[in-house]
């Protein structure tokens, strides 16, 4: 088996996870304009539902995984209703939003240790047949090659919808200004709880494929959510298609990083990324400025 | 008949009385024109009939329905109401089309999530757009016009919204001469097509031509209204007008 090979393969997969983070992160930046760290918990908080349905409630796997990825829906849904929303209407500043939103965090992550402990979780076996399949010179598993797939298919939709639907030009409208989109007649309340419910269910994949990938423990949203906001920097925020090219490229670098180095640089090397994107290139990779 | 009815509506900005018990009745299928010194609170009164202000008191019937205290601007289409700004507010960063067709959107957006814009919304667009000589910058972004296209494309968004009163807040303002004519024609036609139009603008001559009634506002109260003719030339308007 060629080293190379399996890197790349590894790469592609890290880089998928934090490219559907990054998606959803920048669905909900863009309309609502504030640093949601609440984000990579709710990613998690999907994980774990798909754990509790599958392996304590015995549910078949993709149900469970639906239902994981319905119930990180649901958490942006009601994060949003409960204290974002009541917040832009007292017009807070983007400073509350982002304390209310790290308050929302340390909330799921309580829970989530109350009911699972703190230990680290794996979904892995639920795909029992886990088949490897040899690819060029490197392996891939089954499950690796479905979440691959799915975040294919997550993009394609969701860049259609936002391209092409009547929804995604309402929510670009408000990701370009929501108080003129208010005050001209558009219901920006309701386009923002969309765009929350479906940010967060794609972040809800994430967490899921983590779960499947390399297991999950209930701090881990923290540095899944800014891996994905590190895609977002150096693509460009706003920008779809530069925020997933950017999360397949950090995927690379960390991962050819931790070759040559060792496993507990990678979260330093990404930092390293980030902080040389802000110093010399902070309108991101391919940047609208 | 009265599409719109103010009673004793009244807005402050701390310590400014913007509009100062206003009362108001406004006909319509007809141009109404609001007039008045800067700062006598036109821009306030077409932001609280769009929902774009609170209202502080007072009372605001509209087509013999009475609208909330708290009514928000994205409930207008339930009253058939549009505007444009004084400051031209457009999606920058959107193509001239999407700026159009994204107001025929809002409707039911659930049901929209995988619709694409009907046959039926593009047509309009074009239609609308082509009056104004934009169709063929349809996808240009907003941003890259020239300041009298943006006015324009404004106008146009509004257009395409199927109200009943149409409220412009000098849209004639910063335009060449030939745009003025554009604008003027689509005013005469929502006129001819039984809307109602209220419009707030400085240059009197347009005025005189455009409205059925004027009203002249003057810090926050209503100073006089009638036909332009006779407002436009009793003393006490001239007064206002010549005393700043
Ligand atoms: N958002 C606001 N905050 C504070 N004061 C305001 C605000 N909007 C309006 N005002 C004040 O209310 C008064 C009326 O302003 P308004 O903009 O309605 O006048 P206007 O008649 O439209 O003037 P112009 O002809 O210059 O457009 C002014 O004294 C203005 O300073
Ligand atoms: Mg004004």
């Amino acid at each position: 088996m060629d080293m190379l090979t399996q890197i790349i393969f590894n790469s592609l997969i890290a880089g998928a996870i934090y490219a559907l983070v990054a998606l959803g992160f920048n669905l909900i930046y863009g309309a609502t304009k504030f640093f949601n760290f609440a984000h990579g918990s709710i990613a998690i908080a999907g994980g774990y539902a798909t754990f509790y349905f599958n392996k304590i409630l015995g549910v078949d796997v993709y149900l469970s995984v639906l239902l994981g990825i319905l119930c990180a829906g649901f958490l942006g849904y009601i994060s949003n209703k409960l204290v974002f929303s009541p917040l832009r209407k007292k017009k807070s500043s983007h400073m509350i939003f982002m304390v209310a939103s790290l308050g929302i965090l340390i909330v799921i992550q309580a829970v989530i240790s109350l009911i699972f402990t703190s230990e680290f979780q794996t979904l892995s076996s639920s795909l029992a047949s886990s088949k490897k399949y040899i690819f060029l010179t490197g392996i891939i598993t089954k499950t690796q090659l479905i979440l691959f797939l799915s975040v294919l298919l997550i993009m394609g939709l969701l860049v259609l919808v936002l391209k092409k639907t009547m929804l995604g030009k309402t929510i670009s409208a408000i990701s370009d200004s929501e108080e003129i989109a208010r005050n001209i007649g558009i219901n920006s309340n309701r386009v923002i709880s969309y765009v929350f419910v479906i940010g967060s269910a794609i972040a809800g994949v994430a967490g899921i494929f983590v779960g499947f990938d390399t297991g999950i423990s209930p701090t881990m949203g923290m540095s899944l959510l800014l891996k994905g906001v590190i895609a977002s920097i150096i693509g460009g925020v706003g920008n779809v298609y530069g925020g997933v090219l950017a999360a397949f490229m950090l995927g690379l670098i960390e991962n050819f990083g931790v070759w040559n180095f060792s496993g507990e640089w990678k979260d330093a090397i990404s930092f390293a990324v980030l902080i040389l994107f802000l110093l010399f290139r902070p309108q991101g990779m391919f940047g609208k400025k | 008949m009265n599409i719109l009815k103010l009673k004793k509506i009244r807005k402050h900005f701390n310590g400014v009385l913007a509009l100062d018990n206003l009362s108001l009745d406004i006909k319509a299928e007809g141009i109404t024109g609001i007039v008045g010194p800067n700062g006598s609170g036109k821009t306030t009164l077409i932001n609280i009939l769009s929902g774009c202000e609170s209202l502080d008191g007072g009372t605001i019937i509209i087509d013999d329905s009475l609208r909330s205290k708290k009514m928000r601007a994205y409930e207008n289409s339930i009253f058939g109401i549009t505007r444009t700004f004084q400051e031209i507010r457009l999606f920058e960063q959107m193509t001239v089309l999407d700026n159009v067709l994204v107001v025929l959107t809002e409707k039911n957006v659930l049901g929209a999530i995988f619709e694409k814009h009907g046959e039926y919304h593009l047509m309009k667009a074009e239609e609308l757009l082509k009056v104004v000589n934009l169709w063929e910058k349809r996808n240009e972004l907003a941003i890259n016009l020239s300041y009298g296209q943006r006015k324009l494309l404004e106008i146009t968004r509004a257009l395409s919204t199927d109200a009943k009163i149409y409220l412009f807040d000098e849209p004639f303002a910063g335009l060449f001469p030939e745009m003025i004519k554009t604008v003027m024609k689509i005013i005469k036609k929502l006129k001819e097509e039984g809307k109602t139009v209220i419009l707030v603008e400085h240059n009197m001559l347009l005025m005189r031509e455009l409205c059925d009634e004027i009203v002249v506002m003057d810090n926050g109260k209503l100073l006089s209204k009638g036909k332009p003719e006779e407002v436009l030339n009793k003393k006490k308007v001239l007064d206002v007008y010549l005393g700043k």
